[in-house]
């Protein structure tokens, strides 16, 4: 195997062990977000307020009726409503009592679910989990200067943290500190995650999963316990790109570096040209339910920097509308 | 198809199946591999699983290229067998390449390209053309390489390396003597005996002699195929000399093929009899060659041209120079030379007999005293021989009252006197009637009216000598005792009448009976005859060590026995050759054995004990053989003489190596591993 692929696929010579027994590569995380990354992220929230411009912030509609100052919809009045939001005009056209409702406006809830299993910390140069981190602390710090309130919660086998949601610029510190410092390590159980995702957090608002999704049981049922639950589940799925195209050759033992289930394959051209297109084809069917369920779905690697992937974001406009 | 490898079936199938299980255990066992971490082998595993819906197919690969390892495998083991197809169902042969390496052999003519460079001996070709068959030896074959000149010299023991018979053959170098061809067939039959499809192969130019060739029995061995015919009776050797090479195929390879050739076959000096300082001189020389040849003759003595003349000969001419009384100088070696002149027939490839080498016998003058009483028969016959300086006679009284008298004396003559006291060393004493306990050999009586009835002709003092009717009233007899030297020259019936000894470094004869002289009662007629002063002459050249009957130049090849002079006890002797090279050679009763493998000159010392030399002598070689000068190769050689079978032309023993099948069989299996490597690297096979 080509050396330049070690990272993505490490050559081990010791026989599988039980996942995080091992040291995680993509434990040092104390230069993730220096001042650099800072400024790009300054440079980010401009060019959004730049692209929004004229939208609402910090004042999301919802679908609960309320207080709010837009219109909604009628009902018949009931005894014990608000006179004051009869409508008054339609009781003169056909006598009918209705009460006007309006969509209440709050706060926008969103939680950033990062995957911080095992399969997170293969990846070269920059292992897929920092990748992830760094993406999750842009969209933090977007939503933060934006008065949304922005909550970050680690995840593998289940919810290993939680950065309580948060508004306000200056909380961006704090989610810079929870990042460097959360656990991380262990399987991937994203339906397990969500469930307790679910259980735990009452507030619905947008649920961004950065994952690569590499779930052995799959990621339909993680997903839709967010959806069933209300949450607008917005998928970013990230993955090295000699995942995808890796170089090996030869007779080798392939260890899966979570379950640490061995293996043993010949690797030839053929046998890689498949794989490729399992890789894609599993992408492919993500990408497809995501579209088929309505939920926003990003595909990137490593290789392309996060500021690029968070203004491609924010021109599709799924994140923020 | 047979086999031609030396390999036991026995050992061959354990090799096999050891070899097969080996391979078997090989894609049995499983195979080490290299570990990979990746994030999610479910992806592989579904792409293995789509994979293993061609899991025969697989499996199928798999026993292929287990099969194909196997048949790899086999291809090896059977071209370890060395199998050959077609008509070679030979058994190893045991092989004795006979080299003629004899003086011909040296001439340069042994290059096949049409214009010959003249750079390769006949002897280099025969090398080349022995390494070919070297190199066509089977499996199992073993070869002898055996070289033949004077002698039958094996160069190597059977063996079937055949770098280490190539090494042998380069080593190889043609001596300058004649070839003895039934010797080494003899030595080379010898060797085969008991040994299965002996094979001898003569390369050569096949310049053997008739009589060479007809001492050899042989008859051609029966094809390999062919019924055999009926044994013909064992026909009894013609001769004890007869080679009897029965059941060995014998085969002859001849190289060479240029005839020219002028050479001097004898050469040929001695001195005159009467007049030692001088000298004659025969030369002979032969044109081997087809067409007229000149060239130019020098006679050296020393270093010095003592006649040049041109020759001109005619076609198979054989020309007889002889240079009469040549003047002697302090130089005694002479040598002729044949000198190429310019224009065709000018020169030939043979050089080796372009030039010979005498030796002129040495010449002394001898001071000799007389002592008796006067004697006109013995005074006279000294005064006629001018090689010695007679000091005079001096009395028996006078010798016993001063016998210092002889120092300083080469030859003391006592007649009809026994001294008490004998000179000294190494003055050599002639006798005449000595008696009593005084005599230097033992009187045995006195016999009357005798007959010399027999002589010892190939003593020297006895050349040319005739006693028959001689007659004498009386003579003693005496008891020569060969322990001490002594031999008896004449013969009376059963009597010693004259004897001779050797006693340390001189030399004594003695004769039974007086000479006539004043005084005397004896009665002979010996002075009256030619005989006598011959029997001094040749006593006094005796006593000098100059015999003029010495040969001093011999023949290349032929062994030979040499007197040296005076020598009692040695057993050995000292031969420096012409290349300076020191060997040793036996001395029986003062003859050394002496064989010349060179031509030039040679110089044989006998020593004693303590180092001093007791006796030298020089002599020469020649090659002198005209089998040797007629250089014209035969194509065919017949064993058996006239009416015997020609050899077999060489091709007959070419082994053909496009029967052999190990070679390809290795390339074949060498080009299914390089396939199996690939398809394996390219995870065909896998």
């Amino acid at each position: 195997m080509a050396r330049s692929t070690a990272a993505a696929l490490r050559p081990s010579d010791k026989p599988a062990r039980p996942a995080g027994a091992r040291a995680n590569p993509a434990a040092d995380r104390s230069g993730l977000f220096d001042d650099r990354f800072l400024k790009t992220l300054e440079h980010l929230h401009l060019v959004s307020r730049k692209v929004f411009t004229g939208n609402l912030r910090a004042e999301r509609r919802t679908r609960k009726v309320g207080s709010g100052i837009e219109f909604a919809d009628h009902r018949t009045y009931a005894r014990g409503d608000d006179f004051r939001y009869i409508d008054w005009n339609l009781y003169g056209r056909l006598d009918r009592l209705l009460l006007r409702l309006f969509e209440e406006e709050e706060d926008l809830y969103i939680y950033l679910l990062v995957d911080v299993s095992d399969s997170m910390a293969i990846g070269a140069p920059l292992p897929k989990l920092h990748y992830a981190m760094q993406l999750a602390a842009a969209l933090s710090y977007v939503g933060l200067a934006n008065l949304d309130r922005v909550a970050i919660l680690p995840f593998a086998d289940r919810l290993l943290g939680r950065l309580p949601p948060s508004r306000g610029k200056n909380r961006i510190f704090r989610v810079f500190e929870f990042l460097r410092t959360c656990a991380i390590g262990g399987q991937t159980e994203l339906a397990e995650c969500m469930k307790t995702f679910v259980t735990q957090n009452k507030r619905r608002g947008l649920a961004v999963v950065i994952s690569d999704f590499y779930d052995p049981v799959g990621f339909e049922q993680g997903l839709n316990t967010l959806r069933y639950n209300k949450f607008e589940p917005f998928v970013l799925q990230v993955y090295d790109q000699r995942e995808a195209e890796p170089k090996l050759h030869g007779d080798l033992a392939l260890v899966d570096c979570e379950t640490g289930d061995t293996r043993e394959v010949t690797v030839s051209k053929s046998l890689l040209e498949a794989y490729q297109r399992e890789h894609e084809k599993y992408c492919k069917e993500l990408e497809a339910y995501c579209t088929r369920y309505a939920m926003p779905f990003f595909r990137t690697h490593t290789a392309i920097p996060f500021d690029q992937l968070v203004l491609k974001i924010f021109r599709s406009g799924g994140f923020l509308r | 198809m047979s086999f031609l490898g030396p390999i036991p079936l026995a050992v061959f199938a354990w090799v096999a199946g050891g070899a097969t299980l080996l391979a078997i255990g090989a894609y049995i066992i499983k195979m080490r591999r290299r570990r990979f971490e990746v994030p999610f082998s479910r992806l592989w595993q579904r792409v293995l699983e789509q994979r293993d819906a061609s899991a025969l197919w697989k499996q199928l690969k798999r026993l292929l290229s287990l099969l194909l390892i196997l048949f790899i495998i086999a291809l090896m083991l059977f071209a370890a067998l060395d199998p050959t197809l077609g008509a070679v169902d030979r058994q190893a042969r045991s092989v004795i390449l006979l080299f003629d390496a004899s003086a011909s052999m040296k001439a340069m003519d042994g290059s096949t390209l049409a214009k010959d460079p003249g750079d390769t001996s006949r002897l280099d070709a025969a090398k080349a053309a022995a390494k070919r068959l070297v190199d066509g030896m089977g499996g199992g074959d073993v070869a002898m390489v055996m070289k033949v000149d004077g002698q039958a010299t094996p160069m190597s023991r059977f063996t079937g390396d055949g770098p280490m018979l190539d090494k042998i053959i380069d080593g190889l170098a043609a001596s300058d003597t004649p070839a003895d061809l039934p010797r080494a067939l003899g030595a080379a039959a010898d060797a085969l005996r008991d040994r299965k499809n002996p094979l001898i192969v003569v390369i050569s130019d096949g310049a053997f002699p008739e009589q060479q060739l007809g001492q050899i029995r042989w008859t051609p061995p029966p094809a390999p195929g062919s019924a055999a015919p009926p044994a013909p009776p064992p026909a009894p050797a013609a001769s004890l000399a007869t080679v009897d090479l029965s059941g060995i195929d014998v085969r002859y390879l001849p190289v060479g093929h240029r005839s020219d050739n002028v050479g001097i076959i004898a050469f040929n000096v001695r001195r005159y009899i009467a007049n030692k300082a001088a000298y004659e001189v025969y030369i002979e020389v032969q044109n081997f060659g087809q067409e007229p040849a000149h060239r130019q003759l020098t006679l050296y003595n020393g270093e010095t041209a003592v006649d040049v003349r041109r020759l001109d000969l005619a076609p198979g001419q054989r020309l007889h120079q002889i240079y009469a009384k040549l003047p002697a100088s302090a130089d005694d070696k002479l040598r002729a030379a044949l000198r190429p002149v310019e224009g065709p027939g000018g020169s030939d490839p043979f050089a080796l007999d372009d030039q010979a080498f005498a030796l002129l016998p040495a010449k002394k003058k001898q001071k000799v005293l007389l002592v008796g009483a006067p004697n006109l028969f013995l005074e006279g016959a000294l005064l006629v021989y001018e090689n010695i300086d007679l000091l005079g006679r001096i009395s028996p009284a006078d010798y016993d009252a001063r016998p210092a008298a002889a120092e300083g004396a080469d030859v003391v003559i006592f007649d009809d006197y026994t001294p008490a006291v004998m000179p000294p060393p190494p003055a050599s004493l002639l006798y005449f009637h000595p008696t009593g306990a005084a005599s230097p050999i033992a009187v045995r009586g006195e016999v009357a009216s005798p007959h010399i009835t027999e002589i010892d002709e190939g003593h020297p003092v006895m050349r040319w000598v005739t006693l028959t009717d001689v007659f004498m009233d009386k003579t003693d007899a005496f008891a020569p005792d060969p322990r001490r030297g002594e031999s008896t020259l004449a013969f009376s019936v059963r009597d010693s009448v004259i004897a001779a000894k050797r006693d340390g470094k001189r030399k004594i004869l003695a004769v039974g009976f007086s000479l006539p002289a004043q005084g005397r009662d004896s009665a002979t007629d010996l002075p009256m005859r030619v005989a006598f002063p011959m029997l001094l002459v040749n006593a006094l050249d005796w006593f000098a060590g100059d015999q003029t009957d010495l040969l001093t130049t011999y023949a290349t090849g032929s062994r030979e026995r040499v007197p040296l002079d005076g020598v009692v006890g040695a057993t050995e002797a000292e031969v420096k050759g012409p290349d300076a090279r020191v060997t040793h050679t036996p001395v029986i009763d003062g003859l050394a054995t002496f064989y010349a493998s060179r031509v030039g000159y040679y110089d044989l010392q006998a020593k004693a004990p303590d180092g001093s030399v007791l006796a030298r002598v020089e002599l020469a070689a020649n090659l002198a053989s005209t089998e040797e000068s007629d250089i014209a190769p035969s194509t065919k050689l017949t064993l058996g003489g006239p009416g015997g079978h020609p050899l077999a032309a060489p091709e007959a023993f070419a082994i053909t190596h496009s029967q052999q099948l190990w070679l390809y069989l290795l390339l074949f299996a060498a080009g299914l591993i390089l396939v199996e490597w690939i398809t394996y690297h390219r995870r065909i096979t896998v």
